[in-house]
């Protein structure tokens, strides 16, 4: 800990007149310019040529269905909430609404749950299902606490980025959409994601590391992961 | 914790028997002292060499209510560089008037214009009080209580949805047709007049909003004589999104998504901030785990060469060094790469927690980051042998906008600007928040204090930053996977949440704050009672205060220096106008 003085004389000393006659200044300059002419390209060709997203990149959002890695406590929740007990392929969502009250912009979700028609026997009798969960991307910050916020672990954020339509109407998201974005990501990226319990694992990489298009961006010459902490494998 | 002790305030008490003292449970003590004696006890503060408290800070006014009486409140924090402490000293704004107080600092100036254009305070004495960051003609000011949070809506503004589908808008697509009110060209031209009233030279030169060389939306006005600037003014706001007053109505982890879009390419520093400024609030700020202390140390530090890369190419770029600015881009992007990986975004990060981070680090990434390290020192020493000794680069630096020692204090310059002047102020130094106090570094100085010494010093920050990051993942390294990283409150009435659902803020006060790439973003939280909503949220720009020397450093310069200024200056509109 201390202070370090920076100057010219301190630090970098002035221009000699050997220096000023003969260009020695320029002429390093253009020796560093030089040594990178001779080096590979590092930009990608989009779109011809796409970097996958890092697993925990924050994209646009999906509502994760039913699928047997529900976190253990999930029954509990359904039966708190009052929640038809979803089927497989079913969606996760039990309309806790937490995601709303987590979220900066409360305005962007619109969710509601209805009451099953069922007649007064039957076993569904009193519950109720989603109806409706909207979400209006066009406002939304990505910012991941609605994600932080799930108890179900539904509600995610994917990979996907490009989320350009021609009108306001496109970024809207109803839960049909969304559900099919969830399933999408999962089939492609789940295991990289969740482990079997929905949780995030220790073994979730930083981000792919066979991906050639990132590679290029390192000077073709990416890190090689590992464990970060001493007892981690 | 650099604040004033108690011993030192009751002397001042005794002293004066108008000081009004109130003692704080977490130690930041402030001073009370009535309208009329307030410049006097100023003076007193400045001068006597037992308190020396001669750096302004910030000042700035909290609305208690319409029902209170007085109603607004002036809030002004100071530092002494001799003792290194802070002191808040307040006073009651009788008749919504205060003294103005650009004689004793001309930090004030602004300050003072952004409490007239927020609360319309008026300051007696203030040499040209108009508004900050809106323009002339409009009506409100938008940080009183009663104003509503999504303002007046005055005109009508039909959306182009509207013009396709006329009616048939339903949902979340039916926007109300009515708008908070806009300025026309009238106002701005009215603006425009107000801030240079007298011209005194031939031309006035507009530079800005919308130009390249200004790194966002600020408009100069240049009183040009020839080729030199005799008069100069800067009209800032074009950005201005009220983060204030949208943070008085989020809690404090909803607030943090929006500090993103403030200095937006220090995203993680500006987080940083809330949640230190939180934390000692909170009482917590030494319980954070110390996995979460050093992750925030290393992220920091990493935003803080990402931050000083862009600056350091668009610096260059400025001045004609096209191949730098690609050079640096090209660093730039592992950062971000590196920084994706982590916290799941490449620019608006939202990583850090008050009480921690949100997430552990993903496997490898310790890795990619020293892997990063490895070979760039090299690349910095690759833009020095460009830089440094160029003889271009020396003719367009040298002795161009001298920023002295005086001026530090008096506009309350922070970050590597301050440094060049050479004034050691770091408050990564002098607070110690976070793993500060454990990891070796040192805070580069200036000497002349001119844009020369500007870059110097920006360059030796990243040398250094690079250093406390190795330490940080040799010190993670040895740590285990299952250490927390998030702080879970023992205590019962203490509610501290990840996503910030009922995360609860205590009764007090607090002034905390980082050392940001662009200068001190200090945090005041007024709570008049526990809750989850701060009732004053103030936001000290570093960016804000440090522009303000542009004018004076101006005057009398040719207008090709000014791109020079305003890039070793180097303001984020985003947070210059919050």
């Amino acid at each position: 800990m201390g202070i370090k003085k920076v100057g010219l004389n301190r630090t970098v000393q002035p221009q000699t007149l050997k220096e000023k006659v003969l260009f020695l200044d320029f002429m390093k300059g253009l020796r560093t310019t030089i040594k990178h002419l001779f080096r590979k390209v590092i930009t990608v060709d989009f779109p011809f040529e796409l970097i996958e997203p890092a697993p925990r990149f924050r994209g646009v959002h999906g509502l994760r269905n039913v699928d047997g890695t529900e976190k253990d406590d999930f029954e509990a929740w359904v039966k708190k909430l009052k929640i038809k007990p979803p089927e497989p392929g079913e969606t996760r969502c039990i309309g806790c609404k937490f995601c709303q009250a987590a979220c900066p912009v409360p305005e962007i979700f619109v969710i509601k749950t209805e009451k099953l028609d069922v007649p007064e026997d039957h076993p569904y009798h009193g519950l109720k299902v989603l109806s409706q969960f909207d979400m209006d991307l066009s406002k939304c910050m990505f910012c991941g606490l609605c994600t932080l916020a799930c108890p179900t672990i539904c509600i995610i954020h994917t990979d996907i980025y490009d989320l350009s339509t021609y009108t306001r109407n496109g970024w809207v998201l109803n839960k049909e959409t969304l559900s099919k974005i969830a399933d999408d990501f999962i089939a492609r990226r789940g295991k990289e994601k969740y482990d079997d319990k929905s949780n995030w694992p220790d073994w979730q990489k930083i981000w792919d590391d066979r991906d050639t298009a990132r590679a290029k961006a390192w000077d073709n010459n990416p890190p090689r992961l590992g464990p970060n902490y001493a007892d981690q494998h | 914790m650099s604040w004033i002790t108690l011993d030192k305030i009751n002397r001042l008490k005794e002293k004066f028997d108008f000081v009004q003292v109130n003692e704080n449970d977490k130690g930041f003590h402030s001073v009370e002292v009535p309208k009329e004696n307030f410049k006097q006890f100023l003076k007193f503060l400045k001068e006597d060499p037992d308190y020396q408290f001669k750096m302004f800070i910030d000042w700035t006014i909290i609305d208690h209510g319409e029902k209170a009486d007085p109603r607004f409140q002036g809030i002004l924090i100071l530092f002494s560089p001799e003792y290194r402490e802070r002191i808040i000293v307040k006073t009651w704004a009788t008749d919504e008037t205060l003294p103005t107080l650009t004689d004793m600092w001309a930090g004030a100036k602004w300050a003072e214009r952004e409490a007239w254009d927020m609360f319309g305070i008026r300051f007696e004495g203030h040499e040209n009080l108009v508004r900050m960051f809106m323009w002339e003609t409009y009506q409100h000011h938008p940080l009183r209580k009663d104003f509503p949070i999504r303002g007046y809506e005055e005109v009508e503004l039909p959306s182009l949805n509207e013009e396709e589908r006329a009616d048939q808008l339903e949902g979340l697509q039916n926007y109300s047709r009515m708008h908070t009110a806009l300025p026309t060209m009238e106002d701005i031209e009215i603006t425009q007049r107000k801030r240079l009233p007298k011209k005194k030279a031939q031309i006035v030169l507009n530079w800005g909003p919308l130009h390249p060389g200004t790194h966002g939306t600020i408009w100069f006005l240049f009183d040009m004589e020839g080729e030199y600037v005799q008069q100069c003014d800067i009209i800032i706001g074009q950005l201005h999104r009220g983060v204030e007053k949208l943070a008085e109505n989020l809690n404090v982890q909803q607030i943090i998504p929006y500090t993103d879009r403030m200095d937006y390419i220090a995203s993680i520093n500006e987080n940083h901030s809330v949640c230190v400024a939180a934390e000692k609030l909170l009482g917590i700020h030494e319980k954070i785990p110390e996995k979460a202390k050093y992750i925030r140390t290393m992220m920091a530090e990493l935003s803080r060469i990402n931050s000083h890369l862009l600056w350091l190419g668009t610096y260059a770029l400025d001045l004609g060094a096209l191949t730098m600015f690609l050079y640096t881009f090209r660093e730039r992007e592992k950062l971000m790469d590196i920084f994706e990986g982590i916290t799941g975004a490449r620019f608006t990060i939202n990583y850090f927690r008050v009480g921690g981070v949100y997430a552990d680090l993903p496997y490898g990434s310790l890795d990619a980051i020293e892997h990063f390290l490895k070979d760039f020192p090299e690349r910095l020493k690759d833009y020095e042998t460009l830089l440094t000794r160029n003889r271009i680069w020396l003719r367009r630096n040298i002795d161009v906008g001298i920023i002295t020692e005086e001026d530090v204090y008096s506009y309350g310059l922070t970050g590597a600007v301050a440094r060049a002047s050479g004034v050691p102020y770091d408050l990564r130094m002098i607070d110690k928040y976070d793993a500060y106090g454990d990891v070796e570094f040192d805070v580069p100085v200036g000497e002349k204090g001119d844009s020369y010494d500007r870059y110097l010093v920006r360059v030796e920050e990243i040398k250094q930053s690079v250093k406390i990051v190795q330490q940080c993942i040799q010190k993670l390294r040895k740590m285990s996977k299952n250490d927390p990283f998030f702080f879970e409150p023992e205590d019962k009435k203490m509610k501290i949440t990840i996503d910030g659902r009922g995360t609860k803020l205590f009764k007090g006060e607090v002034y905390a704050g980082t050392d940001n790439p662009r200068g001190e973003l200090g945090v005041y939280i007024y709570m008049p009672k526990d809750g989850i909503k701060p009732y004053r949220f103030r936001l000290r720009s570093g960016a804000f205060y440090n522009l303000q020397i542009f004018p004076k450093l101006m005057i009398g310069r040719p207008i090709a220096d000014a791109i020079t200024i305003l890039s070793t200056i180097d303001p984020v509109v985003g947070e210059t106008d919050r």
